[in-house]
C-alpha cells in the first residue's frame, strides 16, 4: 500500500482541524507525530523487502475496478520517503514545545502534513505532471508555513517566495508542455522511449534548460537562490529545518535527479552543466554565509552551498559520483534540520538570531550545543561524522572520472564551510558567557530530545556508513546509474 | 489567424494592464478580461473544457471574489511603489516580443513529434480514469489553500 505515503498524511491533516476543538495542544501533537512515527517505521520495515525484486508499481483497486493511481517505489525514492519520515518525525517532535507560543497548533500540524504529503506524492509519483501537481501541493502549503508567524519580516519573505517560486512552476509546467507536444504522453517510460525514437537533441536541450531554471529556483541552485535567504530563516524553526532540509532537495534536486538521469538520460552537455551549476553553488554560497551575522541566514545559505555538493556529484553521472551526491543528501538533511532546530532552541531562548549578540551559551545550554556542535562538524565534513563520508565520496568520485579541478575546489570550499561554522560556534556557543543569557535554561524536552536524536543519528551513519550505503544509498544510487533503462524496462508502459 | 493574433494581442495588454493599474477595481477586472480572453482562445483551440472553466471560474467566480474583497476593505494610504519596475518591464516586455516574433515560429515548427499523437480519450476518461492521482493532489492543494487562509487570517485567542 504505497499510497499510504500519500493518503495518510492527508487524511490525518483533513481531520487535524476538527481535533483541534476537542483538543489544543496534546491530541494534535498526538496525531500528527504517529502518522509521520507510521511512516518512517513503514518505509523502514515494509519498503525494503517491497523493493527486493526490483521497483513495484502500484495500480489501485477500488470497489472491484482498477483505478488508475499509479505509483511506483524504487531504491531512490524508499530513500528520499526514509528521509522525510525521519526528519519529519524529528521535526514533528521539536513542534510539541517550540510551537506552543505560535498559537493555531492543530492548523499548523494540518499543512505540515500537508507539505509531507505532497513531498511524497512528487517521490512516488510516476510521470511528470504528477511531479508538478505535487510540487505545487508541497509548495502551498511551504508558503503559509514561512509566514505562519504573521510578522512583518515572515510575511514579506513568504510574498517572495511566493513570487519566485510560481516563476519556476511555471517554467516547468512550459518544459513539460513542449514534452508533451513531442512526444504525446508525461509519463516518464513514454517520454523515455519517445525520446530515444525521436532523437530530438536541440528542443531537449531547451525543456532541459527550463527544468533547470525551475527546479534550480526550488533547489536554490546560484543563481535562482535569491529567495531562499529570506524565507528560510524567517520561517518558525521547525519549519526552516523542512525547507532547507528537506523540500528544496525533494521538489529541486530529486526532481532534476529522476528527469534528467532516469527519462531524458544524462547526455555529456548536461552533466557539464549541472557541475558548473554545482560548484558555482557551492564556492559562491560559502563565501556569502561567512560574512552573515543572523544565524539561520548563515544556515541558509549553507544550505545552498550544499545542495551544490549534491548537484556536483550527482551530475558527475558515475556511479560513485551519484551514490557520493545521494549520500550526502540525506545527511545534509539530518544535519541542516538538526542545526536548523537547535538555532530554534537558542532563538527561542534567547529572543535572538544575531551572533553578535550571543556568546558562551554552551555553559547554559550544554545538550542543544553539543547538538549543533555536532551538526555543524558533521556539514563541515569532519571525521567520522556522516558529512565527512559523503564529501569523500563525491571527492574520490571526481578525481576517478578525471575532474581533478573540481575536487579541489570541493575541499577548499569544505574548508570554508568549517570556516563559518567554527565562527558560529565561537560566536554563539563558545567563549565567555553574555551577561543578559546569564538566567537562559537548557530548551524544553521535546525539543532537546529530538536534536540530540538528530545528532545521534549523525553520528551513527558516520560511524556505520558502510552498511547505511550498502542498504539504502547503493540501491537508490544503481537506480539512477541504470539510466532511462530504469523506467523503460521495469516500469513499463 | 486575424481572429486569434487578435485575441492574443488582447490577452496580454489586459494582462499587462491588470499589474499596472493603481486602482485595484479596474485591475481585478482586467485580469477578468484577459482570462476571457484566454478562455475564447481555449475554445477556438478545441480545448472547450478548458475554455469553460477558465470563464467560469477565474474570469467569473475569483473576479467576483476580488471586487467583493476590495469593496469590504478600506483604501489605503497609497504606497510608494519603485519608479524602477516601470521602466525595466517594458524594456523586458519589448526585447521578449522581439524574440518571440523572431525566433519561435521557426522553433515551433522544429519540434518534432512523433506520429502516435497524444493519449486520445474523452474529457471524462482522461480526467477520472487518466489523471487519478492529479485529483488527489488536487484535493491536496485545495486542503492547502484552505488550511492556510484558516492560518494566516487566524486570531490569537486567550488561548494561545
Amino acid at each position: 500500500m504505497i499510497i499510504l505515503f500519500v493518503a495518510l498524511p492527508l487524511v490525518v491533516a483533513g481531520i487535524l482541524p476538527l481535533v483541534g476543538r476537542i483538543s489544543r495542544r496534546f491530541l494534535p501533537d498526538l496525531l500528527a507525530n504517529a502518522a509521520l512515527l507510521f511512516m518512517f517505521v513503514y518505509a523502514v520495515a515494509a519498503g525494503r523487502p517491497l523493493i527486493a525484486n526490483g521497483p513495484v508499481l502500484q495500480q489501485l483497486n477500488w470497489l472491484g475496478e482498477s483505478v488508475n493511481l499509479r505509483l511506483a517505489l524504487d531504491g531512490f525514492s524508499l530513500l528520499m520517503l526514509m528521509a522525510i519520515a525521519l526528519v519529519g518525525l524529528c521535526v514533528g517532535l521539536f513542534s510539541i514545545d517550540y510551537m506552543e507560543h505560535y498559537g493555531a497548533k492543530a492548523n499548523y500540524y494540518a499543512l505540515f502534513l500537508v507539505m509531507i504529503a505532497g513531498m511524497n506524492g512528487l517521490v512516488l509519483a510516476t510521470d511528470l505532471f504528477n511531479i508538478y501537481i505535487f510540487l505545487e501541493v508541497a509548495a502551498v502549503a511551504s508558503y503559509s508555513l514561512v509566514a505562519f508567524g504573521l510578522g512583518q519580516d515572515e510575511l514579506e519573505a513568504a510574498f517572495k517566495y511566493l513570487m519566485l517560486s510560481v516563476v519556476g512552476s511555471a517554467a516547468i509546467v512550459v518544459s513539460i508542455a513542449v514534452i508533451f507536444g513531442m512526444t504525446g504522453s508525461v509519463s516518464f517510460g513514454a517520454v523515455a522511449k519517445g525520446l530515444q525514437e525521436l532523437n530530438a537533441g536541440p528542443v531537449v536541450g531547451i525543456a532541459a534548460a527550463l527544468f533547470i531554471m525551475g527546479f534550480g529556483l526550488k533547489a536554490a541552485l546560484i543563481p535562482f537562490h535569491a529567495w531562499l535567504p529570506d524565507a528560510h530563516p524567517s520561517a518558525p524553526a521547525p519549519i526552516s529545518a523542512v525547507l532547507s532540509g528537506l523540500l528544496i532537495k525533494v521538489s529541486g534536486v530529486y526532481a532534476m535527479t529522476r528527469i534528467f538521469l532516469n527519462v531524458f538520460g544524462l547526455t555529456p552537455a548536461l552533466s557539464t552543466v549541472l557541475m558548473y551549476l554545482g560548484t558555482v553553488s557551492l564556492v559562491v554560497a560559502a563565501f556569502l554565509a561567512i560574512g552573515q551575522r543572523d544565524i539561520k541566514r548563515m544556515l541558509a545559505y549553507s544550505s545552498i552551498s550544499q545542495v551544490g555538493y549534491i548537484v556536483l556529484g550527482i551530475g558527475l553521472g558515475t556511479p560513485l559520483g551519484i551514490a557520493g551526491g545521494l549520500f550526502h543528501l540525506f545527511n545534509h538533511a539530518l544535519a541542516k534540520g538538526l542545526l536548523f532546530l537547535t538555532t530554534g532552541s537558542v532563538q527561542q531562548a534567547t529572543g535572538t538570531r544575531n551572533l553578535d549578540e550571543m556568546g558562551g551559551l554552551a555553559k547554559r545550554m550544554p545538550f542543544t550545543a553539543t547538538a549543533n556542535l555536532i551538526g555543524s562538524l558533521s556539514i563541515a565534513g569532519v571525521p567520522p561524522l556522516n558529512g565527512f563520508w559523503s564529501k569523500l565520496i563525491i571527492i574520490i568520485a571526481l578525481v576517478q572520472a578525471g575532474h581533478p579541478v573540481f575536487a579541489v575546489v570541493a575541499v577548499l570550499a569544505s574548508v570554508l564551510t568549517l570556516w563559518y561554522y567554527l565562527i558560529m560556534q565561537r560566536k554563539a556557543f563558545f567563549g565567555i558567557l553574555n551577561e543578559k543569557w546569564a538566567a537562559v535554561k537548557e530548551a524544553p524536552f521535546w525539543m532537546t530530545a529530538s536534536t540530540v536524536l538528530l545528532a545521534l543519528l549523525c553520528v551513527a551513519v558516520g560511524v556505520f556508513f558502510s552498511a547505511m550505503i550498502k542498504t539504502w544509498i547503493q540501491p537508490a544510487a544503481g537506480v539512477l546509474g541504470d539510466g532511462v533503462q530504469t523506467v523503460i524496462r521495469s516500469w513499463g508502459l | 489567424m486575424i481572429v486569434q493574433t487578435a485575441l492574443l494581442i488582447g490577452l496580454v495588454l489586459f494582462s499587462v494592464l491588470a499589474v499596472f493599474l493603481k486602482d485595484l477595481i479596474r485591475a481585478a477586472i482586467s485580469l477578468a478580461v484577459a482570462s476571457l480572453l484566454l478562455g475564447i482562445i481555449f475554445f477556438r483551440l478545441g480545448a472547450s473544457y478548458a475554455g469553460v472553466f477558465e470563464i467560469s471560474v477565474v474570469a467569473g467566480l475569483i473576479t467576483v471574489l476580488f471586487i467583493l474583497t476590495i469593496a469590504l476593505t478600506n483604501k489605503a494610504e497609497e504606497v510608494r511603489e519603485s519608479r524602477l519596475a516601470n521602466v525595466i518591464f517594458p524594456l523586458f516586455f519589448v526585447v521578449f516580443i522581439a524574440i518571440d516574433a523572431l525566433v519561435m515560429k521557426g522553433l515551433l515548427q522544429k519540434i518534432p513529434a512523433l506520429p502516435s499523437g497524444p493519449e486520445s480519450g474523452t474529457f471524462g476518461e482522461v480526467l477520472w480514469k487518466g489523471r487519478t492521482l492529479d485529483l488527489v493532489g488536487q484535493i491536496a492543494v485545495i486542503l492547502a489553500g484552505v488550511f492556510s487562509v484558516l492560518a494566516l487570517f487566524r486570531k490569537r485567542d486567550k488561548h494561545d
